[in-house]
């Protein structure tokens, strides 16, 4: 009997999604924060308050620990292009390599060399060096995003490469590759997501304090540099990052972006649906909403733009997740836009003073930290998604990537472990901070006499 | 091109495994040159702030073998399969132990991740030895240059091997062994007290066990692979890498006579890179050697990238390693001397 899980490849995606998915929790807030710890180290030694020193040895704390987890659940990602993916990196090898390696040599080395003098190194180091390592580690975990994000692209718009004599990809020019416009728009597009995590998460400690009526100063400061920064980021994921980013995928993946909508048949003045069940087995969105003339406008520039539907291509390149996809982008873009009211409010809030006092939006604040990290996902769920039935867009099957001489059973082995492996390092993890979290920033720095003396 | 890639490749390993190796050494012996709670915090100081550093380093030889030999990549990664995630496993385990075992000052915590530590480690060290013992041996390569493994199927060196058979285990052995005496090297120097005198002694007495190993598994290996020898005599890097294991033992042996723990850390790193160049000396140019038919082994000009992707890496590797070399000269200054374990948050933890 042929069912969904005779297909050899999907236990293999299923692990992939699962380990990235989980991975890609933490570097998001090591990006958003890493920014956060800059902006403060440069306050300290500006306005020598020690209330910015306050705030960077605590979120330090929190980073040291979601950083550690990050690369431990990073390692394996690499790894797996070999072990499940064989027949893509067999193939595409000559040319994601490339980046794989450079992020490994320019990012990581850089990032791993100064996290330690970042998280415990503030008074051997003095102000400007331990700035300096807070900048390192930022610049080293955005450079590694743009790696990332690079081999990302050309798995969705490939570019720059040639094929070699024994039929396999190799890098043709690697300005190309690194500078494919697919991967500037994603990363710019990522990177302000990534914000809005980091934004999120300290806006809600920021809240979280400020209801419990405990560390005040420290309560204001993350409140005000949270949503600030919260309403910025907020914004740039939606426009031009967002906007850009669709605009990408209709000119380069229109049977994504038709996909995308839930839209079957194509035609000009298309609109944009609000709500809908997309039905893939009788072509249509059901119960629909629309906004007549929207997608048109926002993919191609004018509302009468032809927009394709799913019919205008053969079956075989769509993608084969087509009601998850709609349902990804459409929550994604739900969430982006409640992000973008609630930060304008609390700014509002802010300019009338009322940022501290406001107990409803506190409240909204503190249990909002989730969210980002589910408009992240969905967001690489519409970007992966999206791009099947392709490995490299166009170019190479999934059905063509996975390795075949490893069977299902030694996936779901593998599998098994991984999930059982993650959630006790997530309740790990969560303990940790949560227990960081409710001790709250040191009041003083530890620099006392007493803490001198060795043990 | 092909064999300076080769070349550049075994030596990220290479550094890996003995930056790496001081952990997985250090870690396995946690328990027996650290017994009460403060001496087991200076254990993890030593290594603390630079695990995730080295860790780097298999992560940047991972990229540039993905970039330079691709197809080796595929080949061997799907093929050790199983081995591969017990490694990536013992890696998180390892790290994890590592950074939330001084998070709560509490025994039982603390207990319970130093258990997770050793065993973390120890694994690590077999299972590195094991994959060495492979890559000598030579793996069940098919002639589509795939393969694919059990952990062991009858434990002979021959046909359809597994990953463990008498000689991959004795490899493993060595390896472990090599490892711990060269954690306790470095914990030697980088310890003070009874935690130093306790390494300083296991440092000597598992450098004397290695001795009759290196020699059980030359001989073993002459049996497994008698081919390998009469290749490597003519590879003039076999010689040097030979010349360096010798001059790398004298420079050990003087410094841990004599008490001079940097000269014998210096001494232990050079050696295990010097036997490890050795050994990838020998096989040049096979890279992965089937057990089934010779003439399905791959060599290292088979499974290399096209012309211009090796030719584009070797533009920016050149800078890369340039600015990695400048990080590890701060982090060696950062990290120098002895570790002293305070409760502020300057030592680790």
């Amino acid at each position: 009997m042929d069912t969904l899980f005779s297909d050899p490849a999907v236990w293999s995606r299923i692990q992939f999604a699962f380990t990235i998915t989980y991975h890609y929790l933490f570097p998001q807030l090591t990006m958003g924060l890493a920014w956060f710890l800059v902006y403060w180290k440069w306050r300290a030694i500006r306005t020598g308050d020690e209330k910015y020193n306050q705030a960077v040895r605590f979120w330090a704390k929190i980073f040291g620990l979601n950083f550690a987890v990050g690369v431990v659940t990073g390692i394996p990602m690499e790894f797996q292009f070999g072990t499940n993916w064989s027949g893509f990196s067999k193939y595409a090898g000559g040319v994601i390599g490339q980046t794989l390696a450079m992020e490994g040599m320019f990012a990581f080395f850089l990032e791993s060399a100064f996290i330690g003098a970042l998280i415990w190194g503030e008074k051997r180091l003095g102000p400007r060096l331990h700035f300096l390592a807070a900048l390192a580690v930022a610049v080293g975990s955005w450079l590694s995003a743009y790696f990332i994000l690079v081999t990302n692209a050309f798995m969705q718009h490939p570019v720059g490469y040639r094929i070699e004599a024994d039929g396999l990809l190799g890098i043709d020019s690697l300005s190309a590759y690194l500078l494919n416009p697919w991967a500037w728009v994603q990363f710019a597009h990522n990177q302000s997501a990534a914000l809005v995590t980091g934004s999120f998460v300290v806006a809600a400690v920021g809240a979280f304090y400020s209801l419990r009526e405990c560390h005040p100063t420290q309560a204001q400061l993350y409140l005000r540099a949270g949503t600030f920064a919260g309403l910025i980021a907020s914004l740039l994921v939606a426009f031009p990052t967002g906007d850009q980013q669709a605009k990408m995928v209709g000119n380069h993946q229109p049977a994504t972006l038709a996909a995308m909508e839930g839209k079957f048949t194509g035609g000009s003045n298309a609109g944009v649906a609000v709500i809908g069940q997309p039905n893939v087995r009788a072509r249509r969105l059901d119960n629909p909403i629309e906004v007549p003339g929207a997608l048109s406008f926002l993919a191609y520039g004018h509302f009468g733009s032809y927009v394709h539907g799913l019919d205008d291509f053969p079956k075989d390149q769509w993608p084969d997740n087509i009601e998850l996809l709609y349902y990804s982008f459409h929550l994604m873009i739900t969430l982006g836009t409640v992000f973008i009211l609630l930060m304008a409010y609390a700014n509002f809030q802010h300019w009338r003073g009322r940022l501290d006092s406001d107990k409803w939006l506190l409240w909204v604040l503190m249990l909002a930290f989730p969210f980002p990290y589910l408009a992240n996902t969905l967001g690489w769920m519409t970007a992966e998604l999206g791009r099947q039935p392709w490995l490299i867009y166009g170019l190479f099957r999934t059905s063509d990537g996975y390795s075949k001489v490893v069977s299902s059973g030694d996936t779901v082995f593998t599998l098994i472990g991984f999930v059982g492996l993650y959630s006790v390092l997530g309740l790990l993890f969560l303990f940790l901070v949560g227990r960081e979290i409710s001790h709250g920033p040191a009041e003083e720095a530890t620099a006392g006499p007493a803490a001198e003396a060795p043990l | 091109m092909i064999a300076t890639w080769y070349a550049i490749a075994g030596f990220m390993i290479i550094l890996y495994l003995v930056l790496d190796g001081r952990n997985f050494g250090a870690g396995m012996l946690h328990w027996l040159v650290a017994k009460t709670p403060e001496e087991r915090r200076q254990v993890v100081a030593a290594i603390g702030p630079l695990w995730t550093w080295h860790e780097v380093w298999l992560v940047a030889f991972g990229g540039t073998l993905f970039a330079v030999f691709p197809k080796l990549l595929a080949s061997a990664f799907a093929g050790y399969y199983l081995a591969l995630f017990l490694i990536l496993w013992c890696l998180i385990l390892r790290g994890i132990s590592l950074e939330v075992g001084g998070h709560i000052d509490d025994r039982l915590w603390q207990g319970f991740w130093d258990f997770i530590f050793v065993l973390a480690n120890a694994l690590l060290a077999i299972v590195f030895g094991a994959a060495a013992g492979n890559m000598a041996r030579g793996v069940p390569l098919a002639s589509d240059g795939t393969f694919s493994m059990a952990f062991f199927t009858d434990f002979a060196p021959c046909g359809y091997v597994g990953l463990l058979d008498w000689y991959t285990l004795s490899v493993a052995l060595f390896a472990t062994v090599a490892l711990a005496a060269h954690g306790a090297t470095y914990l030697a120097l980088k310890t003070l007290g009874p935690v130093h005198d306790r390494s300083a002694r296991y440092a000597r007495l598992l450098w004397a066990s290695v001795v009759p190993l290196i020699v059980i598994i030359s001989l073993e290996s002459g049996v497994v692979r008698p081919d390998l020898l009469e290749h490597a005599i003519h590879n003039p890097f076999w010689w040097l890498g030979l010349l360096l294991v010798c001059g790398a033992a004298i420079v050990l042996v003087s410094g841990l006579a004599t008490r001079r723990e940097m000269r014998a850390f210096i001494g232990s790193n050079v050696l295990l890179a010097g036997l490890l160049a050795t050994g990838a000396a020998a096989i040049f140019p096979v890279v992965l050697h089937s057990t089934l038919a010779p003439e399905n082994s791959l060599t290292a000009y088979d499974v290399a990238a096209g012309p211009k992707s090796l030719a584009y890496a070797a533009i920016w590797w050149p800078f890369g390693f340039a600015l990695t070399a400048a990080y590890f000269v701060f982090v060696s200054r950062q990290y120098a001397g002895k570790v002293s374990v305070k409760h502020d948050n300057e030592g680790f933890y």
